[in-house]
């Protein structure tokens, strides 16, 4: 189980800032922190097995019919990648708590993070690759949230965008190439893939799988042709570029091609596509970053190019070369984060990353330029930091390596390294040395320890595994590159190669090198400037600006956001579709007997004929309308009494005086006649179709309705399970409440959602804007108000209606588990008593004196229902699972108490806070449209000169 | 007893039914909206109360008890029935499509009705007892 908690805990400590924001912001930053390092220490305790050389496994069965299963294993690479995702991600908790201003929302920034962190770990630890798919869009979509965090920037909407769809659209290739491979395979899952080795790479579905993953994991790791979108995702607070971009998301794409090294490495295609693409995109990224004057956008570049090596590394097959790059995976991590922390301190303090507006920093800032100056150190190749030991052993590698012609990979090889020791060293010449200028936007000076501390570990950690790799890395190393590789690997880094090691002289090379593009910096930088060059984001806005219009225009099209157009296409493709598996089909007429029409049924016929047609015909006059509803209403409610289901006319009348009173309320604030706003070709098009679909379902109605059941139906156990099963004799009721009570429990949720929503909308109603001016324009010209608004006839039928209105209420809820009645129905008749309240003595006056809130209500009701399903744990029953027993209690008769009882209670709160809450809205609409709350219970008539 | 009850019935129904009969006939026949709201008003009342009471009467003589619920349906329908004629009347009123003059109240103030919504801010609630 301690895999899937290490996974979880990320995504259930989501949930914790955005509650823990109002304790304070070192607060929320402190517990987001300590679910992090709880996850950490978990992996910890599992990392002794894993070094051991087990494979740690959690298998949960999810969805066996679909060979998606909720399987992790955690081995060598796993717990590598793990441990940067949870150990940065804890730095970078407390870097961001010193980072973000006030003005930040931070609730919403870890809740982001740890979605995205739980994503991330989800990814290197599971062992089903549908599940492992799961987590990577999950990556994408955390990230899109994270990228765009400062919303109101263009940038970060746009920076999001952008790498949501390349991201994204990488991950659906990538589902493909992944379902492939299971299918070759016979499993998704990951453990039994990875000894498949040879039949899948004798497959012809090989090459195929091979693209389509390396394009999920090509985009993620920003390689050549998809590194564009990783520079344009820095609009992110730094905290975010430097997870995303150092030990993360970017290093996603990497994991995976690590991951699914042992089985598509080692052929020509593998060597061919991965090994080149490392390369390109190692040189381009590398010399882009030498010109780039943002310290964000130069890292950016710096992180694309130290992908491209890891790349090109794995690419060349070789288990050695495979051992490299998870070294430098490590060294990298360490290095870059450090680096963005920094670059983002010295963005915090100058308010500026502008490498031609900064220098000199090394005096004003002198802790900052120590963590800056070890890690660019580092990331140039510097002995003795820890980039060094693994560039070295890079170039070793590339030395021995053919790509075409003998030369082309070391020198390829030896320029990336020159690039990247000399944008390493421009970010520190230009960024720190040179002299203190005076026209920094504002003074820059160290920041407090919090906001250093991070980065100043990582520094530490890259000199101790510079100077002593052996003994603080090297087994991390081992157990990583042995899972990688399949077999045990035993890394042996060293500092000195000797005087003939070619990469001792392609780094000298390299050094010598970067100092001279360093020195020749503005000749070179005037001839970058004057060569025109492809600009990302207009090609990539080019191609994605025509696929949206396109998807727009199919959109509008479609569904324009007329209501009547969208009803009119569903309505007629039902129709097309019926009509057409009709004739498809046999029919013979149904065998059943008709039942004789008797005067009763035909008047209610005929009334309900008169009253839909009447609607139809001068639903321009709403009042008018709205009484004819209220006919066919109550018309239905009787024929459901009438067709033996007391229940559902019980519920319906209810509900129609609610509606109704409602409809009449809102009415207040529209048009007495609606215009005509439609041609009449076009209202008889609409009455074509209208009646077509009505003919349509009579016939289907009456088909049904004169045969028997094809299948026995489910009715037949609900009645004979109901009193056995349930405890109650009402079979609506207790299936509402015990059968199907988890329906019923999300039902009462949607239903306060939806009530909450309109308290929602009025309230945005009543936020200046249009809505609000109409309203008040309509406060200004109500004219002719009646006087004696509550008459005290009215108030008085209502005081004495509400006591035997609410006995009626508990009355139907009690009765309702073997009786018609409920919850449901029962919390309608309260609502009814208040709402007449409200109409005798006007919502203002009714309100101020209930005592009870009516969110309280429906939370109440929600979390009542869910105590009387989690009561049944108790008990050792499933969520939901009722009982009953009888009591005997002196002088009531023998009565049952059931538990549904108390669910049946939660659904009674939730519909009165439901209603109320709604009619609330309601009222506080009309208040701004002039409606005056009244002081008395009824209108008085006060002689001039007062009483 | 039997026939006291039938004739008991009987009445009860032929009276019920000749004031059903008499407001349907008071609602067309008779001249302006005022007038008309109250002849139903009696059907209602009067009229529904009595067939209400047969059915009590002829739950006696059919063996399955006295029906109190039709007592309940009874005590509603005269609540509500004066409340919703009262409301009609003022709707009536506001409309202001009455034929020729209404009568005068005989005090200062104009039929409660008509009394605008009092100006300036809303009164407090008044002390009473004092």
């Amino acid at each position: 189980m301690t895999l899937a908690l290490i996974a979880a805990l990320p995504f259930l400590g989501a949930l914790l800032p955005g509650l823990l924001i109002r304790a304070g912001r070192t607060a929320c930053a402190t517990v987001t922190g300590s679910v992090t390092a709880l996850a950490l220490a978990l992996l910890a305790l599992q990392a002794p097995a894993v070094l051991r050389g087990e494979v740690v496994q959690t298998r949960i069965e999810w969805l066996p019919s679909l060979g998606l299963n909720a399987n992790f294993m955690l081995d060598g690479l796993g717990l590598l990648f793990a441990g940067l995702i949870l150990g940065i991600g804890l730095l970078i908790i407390l870097y961001a708590r010193f980072y973000l201003s006030k003005s930040d929302p931070m609730g919403v920034f870890y809740t982001y993070l740890m979605l995205f962190q739980g994503a991330m770990v989800g990814i290197v630890l599971s062992d089903n690759i549908l599940l492992l798919l799961i987590f990577w869009e999950l990556t994408s979509l955390s990230s899109f949230l994270l990228i765009g965090y400062w919303k109101h920037l263009p940038e970060g909407r746009q920076g999001a965008r952008m790498a949501l769809a390349v991201t994204g659209s990488g991950g659906l290739a990538m589902i493909a190439g992944m379902l492939i491979l299971g299918n070759i395979a016979g499993s998704y899952d990951l453990s039994v893939i990875l000894t498949q080795k040879v039949v899948i790479q004798a497959s012809g579905w090989y090459l195929p799988a091979l693209i389509l993953i390396l394009l999920g994991a090509f985009t993620k790791s920003a390689q050549f042709p998809f590194h564009f979108w990783l520079p344009h995702a820095m609009a992110a607070p730094t905290p975010v570029s430097a997870y995303l971009h150092s030990a993360t998301m970017v290093k996603a794409g990497i994991f995976l091609m690590a991951r699914m090294w042992p089985v598509l490495a080692g052929t020509p295609e593998w060597f061919w596509i991965v090994t080149s693409a490392g390369l390109i995109t190692m040189v381009i990224g590398a010399k882009i970053a030498f010109f780039k004057d943002d310290l964000k956008a130069l890292l950016a570049f710096s992180t694309v190019s130290h992908l491209g090596l890891i790349t090109m590394l794995l690419g060349l097959g070789t288990a050695k070369a495979a051992t490299v790059a998870i070294f430098h995976i490590i060294n990298h991590a360490t290095f870059k984060a450090a680096l963005f922390m920094s670059a983002g301190i010295v963005d915090h303090e100058a308010h500026t990353r502008d490498l031609r507006r900064l220098g000199g920093l090394r005096h004003l800032m002198p802790v900052t330029f120590t963590i800056a100056g070890i890690a660019a150190l580092s990331m140039a190749g510097i002995p003795p930091f820890n980039g060094f030991l693994s560039k070295e052993m890079m170039l070793e590698e590339a030395a021995h390596t053919a790509l075409g012609p003998d030369w082309l990979l070391p020198v390829l090889a030896t320029i990336g390294a020159l690039f990247s020791v000399a944008y390493s060293f421009r970010f520190l010449a230009h960024g720190f040395l040179g002299p203190v200028r005076d026209d920094y936007p504002h003074k820059p000076h160290d920041p407090g320890f919090g906001l250093w501390a991070a980065p100043a570990l990582l520094a530490t950690l890259v000199v101790i595994i510079g100077l002593a790799p052996m003994a603080s890395a090297a087994w991390l190393v081992d157990a990583a590159a042995s899972a990688v590789t399949g077999t045990a690997q035993e890394v042996h880094i060293k500092h000195w190669h000797g005087l003939y090691s070619p990469a001792l002289w392609m780094s000298i090379a390299a050094v010598g090198g970067g100092f001279a593009m360093l020195a020749a910096f503005p000749r070179l930088r005037a001839m970058w400037d004057g060569t025109p060059r492809p600009e990302a984001k207009a090609i990539f806005d080019a191609i994605v600006e025509p696929l949206a219009a396109g998807a727009r225009a199919l959109t509008q099209a479609l569904h324009n956001g007329s209501l009547t157009r969208a009803i009119a296409i569903a309505t007629i493709a039902i129709t097309a579709t019926a009509l057409w598996a009709f004739n498809s089909g046999t029919h013979s007429p149904g065998t059943r007997e008709m039942l004789a029409i008797t005067p009763v049924t035909a008047i209610a016929w005929g009334l309900l004929m008169f009253a839909t047609l009447g609607v139809a015909l001068i639903h321009r006059n709403r009042l008018l309308s709205l009484i004819l509803i209220g006919i066919i209403g109550l018309i239905i409610s009787l024929g459901f009494a009438w067709l033996s289901a007391p229940d559902l006319a019980l519920t319906q009348i209810t509900v129609e005086v609610v509606t109704v009173v409602f409809m009449l309320l809102a009415l207040n604030f529209l048009p007495k006649e609606t215009p005509r706003e439609s041609s009449p070709v076009r209202r008889i098009r609409d009455a074509v179709i209208a009646i077509g679909a009505g003919a349509g379902i009579a016939g289907l109605a009456y088909a049904i309705m004169t045969r028997n059941f094809a299948f026995p139906s489910i009715s037949a156990y609900h009645l004979e399970q109901s009193k056995p099963g349930a405890g109650g004799t009402n079979a609506v009721n207790t299936i509402i409440v015990d059968f199907r009570g988890y329906d019923t429990f999300g039902e009462i949720i949607v239903l306060g959602i939806a009530a909450l929503l309109i308290y929602a909308l009025a309230e945005a109603l009543l936020k200046p804007g249009p809505a609000n001016d109409a309203l008040r324009a309509m406060a200004a010209t109500r004219t002719g108000l009646a006087g004696d608004r509550h008459p005290l006839l009215m108030v008085m039928a209502t005081r004495f209606i509400l006591p035997v209105a609410m006995m009626i209420g508990v009355f139907i809820f009690l009765r309702g588990h073997n009786l018609p009645g409920g919850g449901f129905v029962a919390g309608l008749v309260f609502a009814i008593a208040t709402v007449m309240q409200y109409m005798a003595s006007g919502l203002g006056w009714t309100e101020a004196r209930q005592r009870i809130d009516h969110h309280a209500l429906i939370g109440a009701g929600v979390l009542t229902a869910a105590a009387a399903g989690v009561g049944s744990w108790l008990f050792g029953a499933p969520f939901l699972a009722s009982s009953y027993t009888y009591v005997h209690l002196w002088p009531l008769e023998e009565f049952e108490l059931a538990t549904a009882a108390i669910f049946d209670l939660g659904v009674f709160l939730c519909v009165l806070g439901a209603v109320l809450l709604a009619l609330n809205s309601l009222s506080r609409l009309a208040r701004r449209a002039g409606e005056t709350v009244s002081a008395d219970p009824y209108s008085v008539d006060r002689p001039e000169g007062g009483n | 007893m039997t026939f006291a009850l039938d004739i008991i019935l009987s009445i009860l129904l032929v009276v019920g039914g000749l004031f059903g009969l008499t407001g349907s006939y008071g609602l067309i026949r008779l001249k302006d909206r005022m007038q008309r709201l109250h002849a139903p008003t009696k059907a209602s009342t009067v009229g529904l109360g009595t067939a209400l009471l047969a059915s009590m009467f002829h739950g006696l003589m059919i063996g399955t008890g006295f029906s109190w619920q039709e007592i309940l349906v009874m005590v509603f329908i005269f609540v509500t029935a004066p409340i919703t004629a009262n409301y009609l009347s003022k709707v009536h009123l506001q409309s202001r499509h009455f034929d020729g003059q209404i009568p005068k109240t005989g005090v200062s103030r104009d039929w409660s009705t008509f009394d605008d919504a009092p100006e300036g801010p809303e009164p407090q609630l008044p002390q009473r007892d004092s």
